[in-house]
């Protein structure tokens, strides 16, 4: 047998070597991005004191601000009325949409690439620029936040339903084809069935991103807690505010379990029907 | 030399898995455990290699003059002994994003110094020992592969070598060659047998015929008791006093395998 | 028939409980479609005045758009380190039980907290710049980051964890030796993920204060400077288009290869 000996380069002495300088290079990258921000984590110490006091006006946190002022309660409502419309509105056009761009149940690829080209441009618009936009044209107040989170649902999740719609089973499809169906029925009949389940699953999921998505637009005019929690803090009434910022804590795990519990429930019954 | 002496394990809920098992091994010993299914095989196993502490009953390890109790131990002390205990599972138990001479020379993590294995790592040294390690068991040659593109002889060689890269006072086997081929498995337990003259090897086989074979003592356990300790000529009623019933389910699954074992 | 019954009547009273919700929220939502045609017709009014984009912008757009991949990249490796930090504290078969219930809280509650509002916080505190948009947007991976790191921790087999305690390695060792490599691919895969969507949340945190190119739409519009916001938002289309192609290419490298160098 030949003597087998150790390869150089993967010698632990090599190799700690090349740690070595893999650390000391980022280490390097890290500090100069950390220069030309200005980040300078010894802030922390000369300026912690400002997140401390702002911790003490904080603290306690003013919870009655929830149920004196009504226009809070009524935010809350619109926060999640924007959420459940954006929802509801953006899930259907971008279903709609959906089966337009999707290989096999676009009437033409015409069609399919015009479609899927809109989707896109949706997809990577930022939620920042369609709300200025929409204040612009609808005025402050949640309506322009409504329009926002429909046009970035169907953005976002019209690609989803298509790439579901096109991954679908053809074993099925051909099926129903093979006895005589149209297109439509076969749509109706072995499409459909087939991507209910997911397109449930992403409706849950679209209505947490969009609950999140409410709460951050209602900071540049559009509506709901998101605003609420600016304004107090802009007016220095932050024990409002952190009273606010727990509410929307609350808000936002509640409904996700909500979720959680509701797919659950209907993703079962669309398996035993 | 190990010397389990009274080993008693309970469960909380009373029930007693182990009910007194005493044995003695020394440098040479291949020792096969035999039993039937729930016998207390594995628990022994986890005793001897401190996963798991005795109700009561100790287990010596002597070496060098020095006596340590297993049984005594807890958190360092029980790593320290540890390191010295040398083990190769049924799923061979690597890692397997790691390449094969690194899982090999995991085996020392314990010795070495805690701040060096952190910022160095190993040694040069070291990287040749666990080459000659996987030489041994004929491997030397998959060093730098990555152990999830080796097939489950090879795995288990890897094992092995880190095992014996521990420079254990002793081997344990929990069912070494359950998962591998019988060709595979023949290989492995002519590879284990000579190493048992540097230290007692101590497996636990399902297989009676394989354990019969190549190790040169067999301890059968039943029902939390050491049954029969002695030579590995197994007579037909001896095996079926140890596993009752179950003896005709591995005879059954045992033919094909007894052939290639025996061919 | 009875079953087929029952169900009819349930969806009839899910359709309607549906109805309602739907009109209350278009009310609270004060939906008017009055404005929504006008508005429509002066919304694409407006669109012309954003074009042409105002190109001879442009240069002063780079560095924005720089300082805002900058702010996101730095913000992802300080939030994966801390992540991976509480990810550790967070797994069951590492931590001890007490430790893995707060962490996971901690990581759930981050998780409620937009991004938005921890930066509105920290700029109230320390005021604008990037160092609250950094530091907004690492303690927002924590949610998202630290769960997932924590799930891949905790499907390491446990076998192989046994195993090499056998030999009589300490905690440390563990991490080092068994834990880190077999995590190495889904962490960098999530990271890589969670980069791209830092560089969307740092596009938006900066019309909050953060700087870069957020700020510079933010600011435009303030300025009615319609055709100049235009071309930062092209800028803004053109990095987030490129870090997606960059991400999705570097995924799946990880994906095929199984392992890093």
């Amino acid at each position: 047998m030949t003597e087998l000996s150790l390869q150089k380069n993967k010698l632990p002495s090599e190799k700690f070597k090349r740690r070595i300088t893999f650390f000391s290079v980022s280490s390097f990258v890290i500090v100069a991005i950390a220069i030309q921000l200005d980040f300078n984590p010894v802030l922390f110490f000369t300026e912690g004191h400002h997140l401390v006091n702002l911790l003490g006006e904080m603290l306690p946190p003013n919870m009655e601000v929830l149920w004196e002022k009504t226009n809070v309660f009524t935010s809350i409502m619109e926060t999640l009325a924007m959420a459940f419309m954006g929802t509801v509105i953006g899930g259907a056009g971008a279903l709609v949409l959906a089966f337009m761009a999707a290989k096999n149940t676009s009437p033409s690829p015409l069609i399919r690439s015009v479609f899927r080209l809109l989707m896109s441009i949706e997809r990577v618009l930022p939620r920042l620029v369609m709300i200025l936009i929409f204040v612009i044209a609808l005025g402050l107040g949640p309506f322009a936040g409504m329009i926002t989170l429909c046009v970035s649902t169907l953005g976002m999740f019209g690609k989803l339903f298509a790439d579901a719609i096109e991954e679908v089973e053809t074993d099925p499809v051909e099926a129903v084809y093979a006895i005589g169906a149209n297109k439509l029925q076969a749509i109706k009949y072995s499409i459909i069935p087939q991507v209910i389940p997911s397109f449930i699953a992403n409706l849950f999921y679209a209505f947490d991103v969009n609950l999140r998505a409410a709460i951050g637009l209602g900071i540049f005019g559009g509506g709901g807690i998101g605003f609420e929690i600016h304004m107090a803090m802009k007016m220095l009434r932050y024990s409002d505010a952190l009273a606010l910022i727990l509410f929307t804590i609350l808000l936002i795990t509640v409904f996700e379990k909500i979720s959680d519990v509701l797919r659950a429930r209907i993703l079962r019954e669309e398996t035993l029907s | 030399m190990i010397e389990v002496k009274d080993v008693v394990k309970q469960l909380p809920n009373g029930k007693q898995l182990l009910k007194g098992i005493t044995f003695q091994a020394k440098k040479g010993d291949f020792i096969g455990i035999l039993g039937p299914s729930g016998a207390g095989k594995t628990v022994t196993m986890r005793c001897l290699n401190g996963l798991t502490q005795p109700t009561s009953g100790h287990i010596y390890l002597r070496s060098n003059g020095k006596t340590n109790d297993l049984t005594c131990c807890k958190g360092k002390a029980l790593r320290e002994l540890r390191q010295k205990i040398g083990i190769v599972f049924q799923g061979f138990n690597l890692v397997k994003r790691l390449s094969v001479i690194e899982n090999v020379m995991i085996g020392r993590l314990g010795q070495i110094n805690p701040l060096r294995s952190l910022t160095y790592g190993f040694t040069n040294a070291e990287a040749e020992e666990a080459l000659h390690a996987l030489e041994k068991v004929k491997i030397g040659h998959l060093a730098y592969r990555k152990v999830a593109s080796l097939s489950g002889g090879e795995q288990q060689r890897v094992a092995i070598a880190r095992a014996i890269f521990q420079k254990p006072y002793m081997l344990l086997a929990d069912e070494p060659i359950a998962n591998l081929d019988p060709s595979n498995a023949k290989k492995i337990m002519k590879l284990l047998k000579p190493l048992a003259k540097d230290m007692p090897i101590i497996g636990v086989f399902h297989q009676p015929e394989i354990a019969a074979k190549y190790c040169n003592r067999i301890i059968a356990i039943k029902e939390g008791k050491v049954v029969y300790d002695g030579d590995t000529n197994l007579s037909e009623d001896l095996l079926v006093e140890i596993y009752g019933e179950e003896l005709q389910q591995i005879e059954e699954t045992s033919t094909s395998q007894e052939q290639l074992v025996y061919s | 028939m009875k079953h087929q019954k029952r169900l009819t009547f349930r969806n009839l009273i899910v359709f309607t409980i549906f109805i309602l919700l739907f009109i209350g929220s278009a009310k609270l939502c004060r939906v008017n479609l009055g404005i929504l045609s006008s508005g429509f017709f002066d919304g694409l009014g407006f669109l012309t005045e954003m074009f042409p984009p105002d190109l001879s912008a442009l240069p002063e757009m780079i560095y924005p758009a720089f300082e805002t991949i900058l702010i996101a990249i730095l913000a992802t490796i300080f939030g994966a380190m801390l992540s991976f930090l509480f990810a550790l504290a967070g797994a069951a078969n590492l931590s001890p039980v007490w430790l893995k219930t707060v962490s996971r809280f901690a990581m759930a509650v981050e998780r409620a907290l937009p991004e938005i509002v921890i930066i509105l916080l920290l700029v109230a505190a320390l005021g604008l710049g990037p160092f609250p948009g950094v530091v907004a947007l690492a303690i927002g991976c924590l949610g998202m980051l630290g769960r997932l790191y924590a799930d891949a921790i905790e499907e390491v087999n446990p076998k192989t964890i046994e195993a090499v305690a056998s030999v009589g390695a300490n905690k440390l060792q563990l991490i080092q030796y068994v834990i880190i490599p077999e995590v190495l691919p889904s962490v960098i895969s999530n990271t890589l993920f969670r980069l791209e969507i830092n560089i969307r949340l740092s596009v938006l945190l900066g019309a909050v204060g953060a700087g870069g190119i957020g700020y510079e739409i933010f600011y435009s519009f303030q300025l009615l400077e319609y055709e100049r916001a235009s071309t930062a938002i092209l800028v803004v289309l053109a990095l987030v288009f490129m870090s997606e192609r960059l991400s999705d290419f570097l995924r799946k490298k990880i994906a095929l290869d199984g392992k890093i160098k």
